[in-house]
């Protein structure tokens, strides 16, 4: 290897606050990072963190990398922050920081008042399958701390692993943690703190559908987007539909109907399905073109009357709706109610270009009076 | 030379850890027995204490897990009493153990070894690096991988750093650094890739990993467990840690020599080595004379002319008037011949002046000569006839003593003439009207205009005009401008006849040194002339230097 000699470095190496040199780690994404005009610094970041194998790089590699849950095996030992910045390929304008587990960051060498300030959300993973009484420790230290901050964090609970306990073990665990972690919090008097917990493994969907809960929190324009997901599937006669970023399979909004495992999991699957075959089939002689663009849709249609159906909404997202055989008789009807939908979507979506794309936790909930408009919109139309 | 060698290692279980460290102790330690090289039992108890790295671990850490460590966090056991290698030249010691033993040394390691493995790593994962700052001290890590194959990524990180207080030492030792690390690594790594291989074709870790994962029973809990393994056992070297011992004191002791620091208090200037040089010069003159005719008069004829040129102080008691300072000179000879006559004096033209009056010549001489260096200055202070220009650049006569046609032909000399009023006898009349005891007349041939440059001296002439400055701060003034240039005339020197470049790339060198613009030709001339005046000891310094090339560092 040759000197590294360069005068950037030796500058950046001085300062603690600089101790984190922009490095993403993961190889191909480091030239689509130059090419956002945002300093990457600037997005809202997602931060992994809990003791030491507990899980934190394979949620990370799973979830945005599709990492088979198999190759989790032999990831090495995370030695210090891996900043993963996947905004150029996912809807998901975050930066995902993959913490080592076994660095103290409340040591004065690391500055972590800088972490936390620009953190929209905290996910802290325990290892279900481990002894957890260390763990609930440090989630305490981590959480209070970083509540002390920046109290605007979500705070966000994964019991990791699950897939190798019994149902009844589950629920168990996730109680006992649910209980003594907020004893904790009950005793240093920090009740206003929220935790929210859920129960995930890499080995299912369940780690999709807690990532598309902690995402979700996250965009300001959720309301907007289920009102319009009601009013489409309600005209539509579609069950269910959900909106998602296709790169990750994560969700960012559905209808308010309940969503069950296993509906989501056959979406999910689905797309799966979408992207394999026309990255087979799909691309052109020389491989260029994409698997995903303005074209891509799907119909599958099960045995047991069940339609599903895939369109492409923008660049990144992409609506699955599951419904009737007989409901998708009416095809026309549904795909003009789509064409609105997803017109209404780029407009909600306009609205946040022209302010800043960053969608931080500041604005949650408060849908702005142009989508409000057009929410009549795609009634008037049926 | 105060640096520290660490190895350190990201453990799986416990974070970064330093691992082993080679530090030097000075001679005179008080925190060592006069036993030499026997570890004193009562500090490695204390050492002891520190094993934990409680430091800054805290958090990983409820109390319990503050002695925690594992086989693959520890080289020596704490029973072990280390390392000692002394260096009978200097009578250093090198000491090896897991920790520094000198505790103000413990957190500066705890940190190099945090951030080398942890923040700062190189762009290329292995490979080196260099950080720090003034008050953690500096630090070039080199990090890299060992092969594992129990190891989740089948590999485990480590780092070796040198951490010292100077950043230039440590920047400077670099390359030297480097290379010679790469070779400890190298050896560390291809050692283990052989266990590793061999271990791989017994127990393929790969497929063992997926199976388990399908037959839960054998699920491994085992965060806690199956302690990381050590260095030792991951290379199969038995010496591993005597063998680093004796590397780290080498590269310490390799290091340190490579580069010394040596403080000046005030480099000599050229000046003071001149006169030096004229000293020793003239003391050999006098051996050889001594030795020829066994002394005798000449000898100290030549002793009292040599000090007269140097030291004038005699001249200074004769009875008369006198120049006090430079710019008495100016009131003196007026503004514009002032100017001329300093112009001589710094293009190395002869100055003659004719007087009856040796004393104030002298002193005229002496005011003069604080223009140039002193390499330059060759003078005769009154002499009964005249004396060629390359024996002299200062000349004093009498006031008969004739001028030869071509010198005072010449545009290369000056000649003032110093003349009695009549109505005036030299008396014990005050200093102040010397302007009405003498008269000053001064003559060249010389049709260059005089105005223009050199620089120094248009300077000068602002500072001489200043009547807000004192005769004291006007001197300090000159003498700054001297040196500013004798710089300039180094750098000509080094440039145009050491290293014999063209006149393009001279012409470019003199445009740097702000030697071009309006007075350009003045100041180039100046600066030929200056160097005739370089030290002997400069010269032959330069030129060894360069033709030497790059002394090799000592390996
Ligand atoms: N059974 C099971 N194993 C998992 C799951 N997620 C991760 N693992 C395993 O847990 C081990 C550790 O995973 P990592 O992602 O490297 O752990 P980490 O939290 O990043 O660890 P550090 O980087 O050391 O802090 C790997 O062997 C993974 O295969 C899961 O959901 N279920
Ligand atoms: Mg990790």
């Amino acid at each position: 290897m040759s000197i590294q000699y360069e005068v950037e470095q030796l500058a950046d190496s001085y300062g603690v606050a600089d101790s984190f040199p922009k490095d993403f780690g993961y190889g191909e994404e480091e030239a689509d990072i130059e090419d956002s005009p945002a300093p990457s610094d600037s997005k809202p970041r997602i931060l992994l963190m809990g003791l030491r194998r507990s899980g934190k790089s394979s949620i990370q590699k799973v979830v945005f990398h599709k990492m088979s849950p198999n190759e989790t095996l032999f990831l090495e030992s995370t030695n210090k922050i891996y900043k993963d910045d996947i905004s150029s390929s996912s809807f998901v304008n975050f930066q995902i920081w993959d913490f080592p587990g076994q660095v103290d960051f409340f040591d004065p060498t690391f500055d972590y008042e800088m972490i936390f300030r620009g953190t929209g959300a905290l996910i802290f993973v325990i290892d279900a399958q481990d002894d957890y009484v260390e763990a609930l420790g440090r989630l305490h230290l981590t959480v209070s701390r970083a509540y002390r901050v920046n109290p605007e964090i979500n705070f966000e609970v994964f019991i990791h692993k699950v897939d190798g306990l019994s149902d009844d073990h589950k629920i168990e665990t996730q109680r006992d943690i649910h209980q003594r972690a907020n004893d904790d919090l009950a005793d240093a008097s920090l009740e206003k703190l929220h935790l929210s917990f859920y129960l995930t493994s890499i080995y299912d969907h369940s780690i999709f559908e807690a990532f598309s809960k902690v995402v979700q929190k996250l965009i300001p324009q959720l309301p907007t987007l289920e009102n319009l997901l009601n009013i489409f599937i309600s005209n539509s006669g579609i069950e269910k539909a959900f909106l998602f970023d296709v790169v990750s399979k994560i969700y960012i909004a559905t209808d308010s109907s309940p969503v069950d495992m296993q509906s989501y999991e056959l979406c999910c699957d689905m797309i799966d399905v979408v992207i394999d075959v026309s990255c087979i089939y799909g691309l052109r002689e020389d491989g260029s073109g994409s698997a995903y663009d303005k074209e891509s849709m799907a119909i599958i249609k099960l045995n047991n009357t069940t339609v599903l159906y895939l369109k492409e909404v923008t660049k990144f997202l992409a609506l699955v709706c599951i419904l009737r055989e007989e409901s998708f008789e009416r095809k026309g009807l549904i795909d003009y109610n789509f064409h609105c939908f997803r017109k209404a979507i780029h407009e909600v979506f306009e609205v946040g270009v022209s302010t800043p794309r960053p969608v931080g936790p500041q604005a949650v909930g408060s849908p702005c009076n142009k989508a409000v408009a057009l929410n009549g919109t795609p009634r008037s139309t049926v | 030379m105060n640096a520290l060698v660490a190895l350190c290692h990201f453990c799986e279980l416990h974070g970064p850890r330093t691992l082993f460290c080679t530090e030097a102790v000075h001679p005179p330690s008080p925190d060592l027995s006069s036993q030499a090289g026997v570890p004193v039992p009562g500090d490695r108890d204390r050492d002891g204490d520190r094993e934990g790295e409680g430091l800054t671990m805290r958090a990983n850490s409820s109390a319990t897990q503050t002695g925690e460590m594992c086989e693959g966090c520890r080289s020596l056991p704490v029973s072990h009493p280390g390392f000692v290698s002394i260096d009978d030249e200097t009578g250093i010691r090198f000491l090896s153990h897991q920790h520094p033993r000198q505790s103000q040394l413990f957190s500066v390691v705890r940190q190099a070894c945090v951030r080398s493995l942890s923040c700062e790593v190189c762009p290329g994962r292995e490979g080196p690096i260099f950080f720090g700052d003034e008050q953690h001290g500096f630090v070039f890590s080199h990090t890299f991988f060992i092969k594992d194959s129990l190891a989740r990524g089948f590999q485990r990180w480590y780092s070796i750093v040198m951490v010292a207080m100077d950043r230039i030492y440590l920047i400077n030792s670099w390359p030297f650094l480097l290379r010679h690390l790469k070779l400890t690594i190298q050896s560390l790594q291809s050692t283990a890739l052989k266990v590793f291989d061999s271990e791989q074709g017994v127990f393929p870790q790969r497929a063992m990993r997926m199976n388990s994962v399908f037959s839960p029973a054998v699920l491994p809990h085992q965060r806690n467990g199956n302690a990381a393994r050590s260095l030792t056992s991951l290379t199969q070297h038995p010496n591993l840690w005597a063998s680093l011992h004796s590397s780290f004191s080498w590269l310490l002791k390799a290091s340190g020599s490579r580069l010394t620091e040596k403080l000046l208090e005030g480099a000599p200037t050229e000046d003071t080595l001149v006169l030096i040089e004229r000293q020793t010069e003239q003391e050999e003159e006098m051996s050889c004379w001594e030795g020829a005719e066994g002394g005798g008069s000449k000898h100290h004829q030549t002793e009292s002319s040599l000090s007269h040129d140097f030291l004038c102080d005699h001249l200074n008691d004769l009875p008369g008037p006198k120049i006090r300072s430079l710019r008495h000179l100016r009131q003196v000879l007026g503004v514009a011949d002032f100017r001329q006559l300093a112009w001589h004096v710094l293009m190395g033209n002869q100055v003659i002046w004719r007087g009856a009056d040796p004393g104030l010549i002298q002193s005229a001489f002496t005011e003069l000569k604080s223009l140039l260096p002193v390499g330059c200055v060759r003078s005769v202070p009154y002499s009964p006839q005249y004396e060629e220009a390359y024996k002299c650049n200062f000349l004093g006569l009498s006031p008969d003593v004739p001028i030869p046609a071509h010198v005072s032909s010449s545009e290369f000399s000056v000649l003032v003439d110093v003349t009695s009023e009549k109505s005036c006898q030299v008396s014990a009349a005050g200093d102040d009207d010397i302007c009405t005891m003498y008269q000053f007349s001064l003559r060249s041939a010389n049709t260059q205009p005089t105005d223009r440059g050199p620089s120094l001296l248009n300077k000068l002439e602002v500072a001489l005009s200043n009547e807000n400055l004192s005769v004291d701060v006007v001197s300090h003034c000159l003498l700054c401008l001297k040196e500013e240039w004798m710089n300039k005339v180094k750098v000509l020197f080094k440039f145009s006849k050491v290293d014999g470049r063209g006149r393009e790339d001279t012409q470019k060198v003199l445009a740097l040194l702000g030697a071009t613009g309006p007075g350009e030709e003045d100041n180039v001339r100046l600066l030929k002339y200056w160097m005739t005046g370089l030290s002997k000891t400069y010269k032959s310094h330069l030129m060894t230097a360069v033709r030497g090339g790059e002394r090799s560092p000592s390996q």
